[in-house]
């Protein structure tokens, strides 16, 4: 029974976006943006770029305006409904709130599906077309291919081995007598280690850098293997570095692939198949070749090193995976909007929606602020003591960063758009943190609060 | 229902106070109003503008939570489901979604009422006839006229076979003829058992239908009981004859003044306007 009115309830809100002709602007307008963002937006004339322009911009388009509609929807669906007296007839059958508010919700989630299921057909269908019909060579295409239309893992580089370097490098600071005495013994643990991989990955001209990656024993070996890196220059003027990568270790057989680069940009060297054939640790060496250049390379900063990519799935699963923790994301601002409508009037809860829509693009400067306590960087003068308004507003924004932060971490753009694979962890985290534990907190609040509104 | 007493709704003390942003009393709607509605009468709520009508019928409904008093319908809370079941309400205005047709509205409310396969489709099938929307019944209610909403509106209200039916302005926006199929209509099912509580602004109606009225002002009830009882004026007697002679009416006067002193007063019953419209347009051929 409770089945049968929740599905009512469901099913007229999908029908009213039907009839109210909301579905068909709104599919409207995002087959338009997902056609048309590729062709107004320039990449760098390579199909790599063009294809990452297409992943990039028009999943982030997608993203964007079903979160705008899904918070649109949501926040007007009950208020509105409260406002011009509809609901009055409704809550006179017998249906409990919460059945209403879940129906909402879910005849919410159900255009969403209907919408990310047409994007994710539209961008697989677009991504394979530009590739197929690019005018590039089949090296290019083939290369590109690899690149993109395969789900692919990303392992980091072995660690080397620092303790030797380490207990060098304490010993010298033993003897120096210079030990801060406001750190804790761990902490100068931590800044001597960050100062000997800078060391490490710091490359003068001539000079060159080795990583090693162990491959998991389950891997299949006859795909191509990517290795993605990214080096920063010393020098303002950012000339391309020329370089020669070498894969494997003497006396087996070794492969020589020279490359140029720019500092600042990240670039990726293919690892053909036969040159990583039945090893599972791939080594690999940069050694530069410009010795004229007064640029020193700072090859990984401790934040971002080079990743070996290994194929781990297709690239419509991966898709997949991705839109679906999208549509998690799009369940908790359902959940988040539907909570304010059963507050606020219509325009009030418009604007909250948009505030929280404001506050989730910007978990990014939440998160540095809350973790940092720092608003924005001085440009000069030194840094002015907090006063207690900075303390409060430091305070709230932690609080918003409680919630955002998962936003954050469980965010599948960055991944599809360089190949990467969506991890069935993502998608668990997505289902039970956003889809699960957030939207469950929002949907107590909401039905608490409606359970209490009374309807004069 | 309240088995025990036979009461379908019973009210003591009820009081409703709005209360501002800070929780402060802003106005008392209904002030301490004591009501008992028994099974299988027809009621009216009257009483003007701001009386507290509304919000006495939306406390009913459980839209509305009581300040204080005690409120039972049906023996229970308002606020129970289980009583929602066996309540058929219909507004004043047309509160429907205007984008469904009449069949798809109804079949959405019967799905609240958890009607579901044949005899979801039957009942809506009857009621669409029996409130005279057939030929209507697959057009959107956004093109409907207010009589033609407000028969939907009745529709929705005997979707569940209620025992408790509550009406707000029931006849308004019917033509004279609607009206009294609305009057009649309400007149069976008080017959087949069913309590039926009216709010209503047309006193006409309202004595035509209502066993037993309240009149309310300014949250409080002034007048309540049997609509015969509350409309007989004890001080005065009318008697009626069928077509007397001129000499036998003379006779009867000169008794009268000689035995009370009073002469009465003599003139002819009249018929309500109602009652001339609809003989004059059921008599009427239809327009081809």
């Amino acid at each position: 029974m409770m089945l049968t009115r929740t599905i009512a309830i469901a099913w007229l809100t999908i029908r009213e976006a039907v009839r109210s002709k909301l579905l068909l602007s709104l599919t409207c307008l995002l087959v338009a943006g997902l056609f048309g963002l590729p062709m107004l937006i320039a990449g760098d004339n390579t199909l790599e770029g063009k294809v990452q322009v297409i992943l990039t911009y028009t999943l982030a388009f997608a993203t964007g305006l079903l979160s705008l509609t899904t918070l649109w929807t949501a926040c007007g669906g009950l208020s509105s409904e409260i406002q011009d007296r509809r609901l009055y007839l409704v809550l006179t059958k017998p249906l409990h709130r919460h059945e209403l508010w879940l129906g909402k919700w879910l005849g919410i989630m159900g255009l969403n599906i209907a919408l990310m299921g047409l994007s994710g057909l539209i961008i697989s269908a677009m991504t394979h077309h530009a590739i197929r019909n690019s005018g590039d060579s089949l090296k290019i295409k083939r290369q590109v291919s690899e690149q993109f239309l395969l789900a692919r893992l990303a392992v980091p580089p072995l660690t080397p081995d620092w303790s030797q370097t380490l207990s060098a490098a304490t010993q010298r600071l033993l003897q120096s007598g210079r030990i801060p005495t406001n750190m804790t013994p761990e902490a100068i643990r931590q800044k001597l280690i960050e100062e000997i991989k800078i060391q490490h990955f710091t490359i003068p001209p001539g000079g060159g850098v080795q990583f090693s990656f162990q491959i998991p024993a389950k891997f299949k070996h006859g795909h191509d293997l990517l290795l993605r890196y990214k080096f920063d220059s010393t020098r303002p003027e950012r000339n391309p570095v020329a370089a020669q990568w070498t894969i494997g270790t003497a006396p087996g057989p070794l492969t020589h692939i020279g490359v140029t680069n720019y500092p600042g940009i990240p670039a990726v060297l293919v690892l053909d198949a036969q040159s990583t054939a039945g090893s599972n640790l791939i080594t690999v060496a940069y050694q530069r070749q410009d010795t004229q250049s007064q640029a020193t390379l700072l090859f990984a900063d401790t934040t971002q090193e080079p990743e070996l990519l290994m194929p781990c799935g297709s690239f419509e699963m991966n898709l997949i995976r991705g839109l679906f923790v999208i549509l998690c994301r799009l369940a908790f601002l359902a959940a988040l909007g539907l909570t304010a409508g059963c507050l606020l009037s219509t325009p009030v809860a418009l604007f909250t929606a948009f505030f929280i829509l404001i506050l989730m693009a910007s978990a990014g400067y939440v998160e540095s602020v809350a973790t940092t306590g720092v608003f924005y960087i001085p440009h000069e003068g030194p840094a002015l003591d907090p006063n207690w308004l900075d303390r409060a507003i430091l305070h709230i924004f932690r609080g918003f960063n409680v919630i955002t932060h998962p936003l954050i971490q469980l965010d599948p753009a960055p991944l599809l758009a360089s190949g990467r694979v969506v991890g069935g962890k993502m998608v668990l985290l997505a289902l039970g943190w956003l889809a699960g534990l957030y939207s469950a907190i929002s949907a107590l609040i909401g039905i608490a609060l409606f359970n209490r509104r009374e309807l004069g | 229902m309240g088995e025990q007493n036979g009461l379908v709704i019973e009210a003591r003390d009820l009081t409703k106070v709005f209360r501002d942003f800070w929780h402060r009393p802003r106005v008392c709607a209904v002030n301490g109003i004591d009501l008992e509605i028994k099974q299988g009468e027809i009621f009216g709520l009257l009483g003007p503008n701001g009386s507290g009508k509304s919000t006495t019928i939306k406390m009913i409904l459980g839209l509305l939570y009581p300040t204080s008093g005690h409120l039972a319908v049906l023996g229970k809370s308002p606020r129970d489901v289980a009583v929602k079941a066996k309540i058929g309400f219909m507004p004043e205005e047309s509160y429907l979604y205007k984008y469904l047709t009449a069949v798809e509205i109804l079949n959405f409310y019967a799905a609240l009422y958890g009607l579901s396969g044949r005899i979801k489709q039957e009942r809506v099938k009857n009621l669409i006839i029996q409130v005279g929307l057939d030929a209507a019944r697959n057009r959107p209610i956004g093109e409907f006229s207010k009589g033609m909403a407000r028969r939907v509106g009745l529709a929705q209200c005997l979707l569940n076979d209620p025992d408790l039916i509550l009406l707000d302005e029931p006849t308004s926006g019917l033509d004279p003829i609607a009206c009294r199929e609305v009057k009649d209509l309400l007149l069976s099912l008080a017959r087949r058992g069913k309590t039926i509580l009216i709010c209503s602004h047309h006193l006409a109606d309202m004595q035509d239908i209502c066993d037993r009225v309240a009149i309310l002002l300014n949250g409080n009830i002034c007048a309540q009981g049997a609509v015969k009882e509350l409309l007989v004026n004890p001080d005065t007697l009318r008697l009626s004859l069928q077509s007397p002679s001129r000499e036998q009416l003379t006779a009867i006067l000169t008794y009268i003044e000689q035995e009370t002193g009073q002469r009465p007063l003599v003139d002819h019953s009249g018929r309500t306007l109602e009652s001339v419209f609809i003989e004059t347009v059921t008599r009427r051929p239809a327009a081809p």
